[in-house]
């Protein structure tokens, strides 16, 4: 039987998740670095690591193109693919929130129609309408906090970490949508069908997760 | 270059080349032949029902994934989503006074809106059988051996087919003595297969730790030990119904031959509104989504006015072909017929002949020579061509061969070992 394929996400959450691989022995110690290849065969033979855009990541699961992948809460909750998510990695964490410039916060307390910029419009949409909120929402694909300063929205919806991006652009929060870490997500066929050697990879990272929860590096 | 509408088709649709086409019928009659041998007959309904129909045999939310339309009197109606509802809306009235059980097939194009990328279509076949009027194991036995052969026919490599039952995760749900509004969100999240958030939700309302467990470690519940697993949360009257019925499915379904190719699988989360009792999936390693679905919904048709048990399941014929090698296009017809002037009527008798005995035969059409004629069909991989005249017909093989014999001869069916 062939490999199991994991896709991990460029970007925020490689680092996150190639430690984890590492962890779980499934890739060796900084054997990714510096390569620029996509795809990275496992230390033992057991699995196939690939390496999508964070974007794209869960449409390679949903597909069975890889029979696990390793997303963030914030695109499963946006993207809302037909996936199991099944272990909570523990790291990536971030918060999806709501923020208005310093000037017109305001506005977000009366209740006229905003103009929102966001990578999330369906998380965005959902939580105005359960608010029985009008938005109008302006979808972005990167640097949404420069929306409001050009006028183009009058506040944004994105991810925050550290709270530093939007105090450097003058924007405050105003609600938390969400709070986000890395999932370990599973096609729903490699469940069944591939069910031996796609469970012991599951109970393998959750080992490797609760391992690294327990006793977190110096 | 700009593309222009007329060169392009709706989006999530497809136009299937000859080869494309031969390949979806073919499976689809090898699939109807073996429901036929069940006793399946099969059925005919409108691409188009009233919206009325389809919203009362699937619920308000099948609204949004419906194309559409208003007729000239003001009626919405919509092209049909799935074959079941149309099939239970006959089976209430034209077919409400018919001896039951009633075995009943269909085979056709069935529509969803779905966004575009998605990668899914929004028009493609379906092909399926519903088993009306017995709530009997038997009848689940019956219909889960017929999705067996389905997919046998299909020869679609390496299949299983998952078996599991609504009932045990609305047992366990039951079990876990859950406020309504905390219940719903339980069930979302299982619809989601939100497991880590099925974690956090039940933790937080202090649920039977076993019982939490037991839903979490519902992704696991399946293959040779699910049922024992099942077993010990069997102080739920309806765990342990589910239970005892799929022990006993299972015997069933070594009787039926039918088992070999199936796999107890108590993590199936299908809509359990919809459905009353069994539900199953059929896969094949080579692909990420099922080739089939179907189970127990005893009580669709009560809502068209009649009350009938029923089990069924529908194919996803696009998706079989999806998972099998294609070949290349490699159809030519067994004969070409050339002539030459005045001998039209015996190289139209000749091609008659030869398609009575059961081969293709295409007939010169563009006034071409013999050796133009002669060689293309060589090279397109048409067995023989064969050019009359008079009362000579002349035989090309295609390795270039040839022979000639008497037209009366190959008229009257004599000399068949010269001719193809």
């Amino acid at each position: 039987m062939s490999a199991v394929t994991i896709a991990i996400p460029s970007g925020r959450l490689l680092d996150g998740a190639v430690r984890l691989l590492e962890a779980a022995g499934y890739l060796a110690p900084e054997a990714w670095r510096g390569t620029r290849r996509l795809i990275l065969p496992g230390m033992d033979g057991t699995i196939t690591c690939l390496i999508a855009k964070p974007v794209d990541l869960l449409t390679y699961v949903e597909h069975g193109a890889a029979d696990l992948g390793v997303a963030g809460k914030d695109t499963l909750l946006e993207q809302g693919c037909d996936v199991y998510e099944l272990v909570d990695l523990g790291f990536g964490f971030c918060r999806g929130v709501l923020a208005f410039p310093e000037e017109s916060v305001g506005t977000w307390e009366r209740n006229d129609p905003l103009r929102v910029a966001t990578k999330y419009p369906h998380v965005t949409e959902r939580y105005f309408w359960g608010r029985g909120r009008a938005v109008d929402i302006i979808t972005m694909h990167g640097t949404v906090e420069l929306a409001p300063q050009v006028g183009l929205a009058d506040g944004i919806m994105d991810l925050v970490m550290t709270g530093r991006t939007l105090a450097e652009n003058h924007l405050v929060e105003v609600a938390e949508l969400f709070q986000s870490t890395a999932r370990l997500v599973v096609n729903r066929v490699s469940l069944r069908s591939r069910a031996d050697v796609v469970a012991a990879v599951v109970e393998r990272i959750r080992a490797a997760v609760t391992a690294s929860t327990a006793a977190p590096p110096a | 270059m700009r593309l222009e509408r007329w060169q392009q088709i709706p989006t999530g649709t497809r136009d299937l080349l000859p080869h494309e086409t031969g390949r979806v019928r073919e499976t689809v009659a090898g699939i109807l032949d073996r429901m036929r041998r069940w006793g399946y007959r099969e059925v005919t309904t409108p691409t188009l029902e009233y919206l009325d129909v389809l919203v009362r045999g699937e619920g308000g939310t099948v609204g949004s994934r419906l194309f559409k339309l208003v007729d000239r009197d003001g009626e919405l109606l919509a092209l049909r989503p799935e074959m079941t509802t149309p099939v239970a809306r006959l089976v209430a009235t034209r077919l409400r006074e018919a001896p039951l059980p009633l075995r009943l097939a269909y085979a056709g194009q069935v529509f969803r809106w779905r966004e575009a990328g998605s990668g899914q279509l929004r028009e493609f076949p379906q092909i399926g059988c519903e088993l009306i009027g017995a709530a009997t194991l038997e009848a689940d036995a019956e219909i889960v051996t017929v999705a067996v052969e389905a997919l046998q026919a299909t020869g679609v490599d390496q299949f299983s087919i998952s078996l599991g039952h609504v009932g045990f995760l609305r047992g366990l749900l039951g079990g876990l003595g859950l406020a309504d509004p905390v219940f719903e969100d339980v069930r979302t999240l299982l619809y989601q297969k939100d497991f880590v958030g099925l974690r956090r939700l039940l933790e937080a309302h202090d649920a039977a730790p076993a019982r939490v467990n037991a839903l979490l470690a519902l992704p696991t519940l399946q293959g040779p030990s699910a049922l024992q697993q099942a077993a010990r949360f069997a102080d739920v009257p309806e765990v342990r119904t589910v239970v005892e019925d799929l022990a006993s499915l299972e015997r069933m379904l070594r009787a039926y031959g039918a088992w070999d190719a199936v796999t107890v699988d108590l993590s199936i989360i299908r809509d359990f509104d919809y459905y009353t009792g069994i539900v199953f999936e059929g896969h094949t390693t080579a692909l990420g989504v099922p080739l089939l679905g179907g189970g127990r919904y005893d009580r669709l048709l009560e809502r068209f006015g009649v009350s009938r048990p029923a089990t069924g399941f529908a194919v996803r014929v696009e998706r079989v072909l999806s998972a099998e090698e294609s070949a290349a296009d490699a159809w030519a017809p067994d004969a070409v017929v050339a002539f030459e002037n005045g001998s039209r009527e015996r190289a139209l008798a000749c091609a008659r002949v030869l398609r009575a005995r059961g081969l293709t035969v295409a007939v010169e059409v563009q006034g071409r020579g013999w050796e133009e004629v002669a060689r293309e069909a060589a090279a397109r991989g048409v067995a023989r061509a064969l050019l009359v005249r008079g009362q000579a017909v002349v035989v090309r093989e295609r390795d270039g061969r040839e022979h000639t014999v008497a037209f009366d001869e190959l008229a009257a069916g004599t000399g068949e070992e010269r001719v193809p």
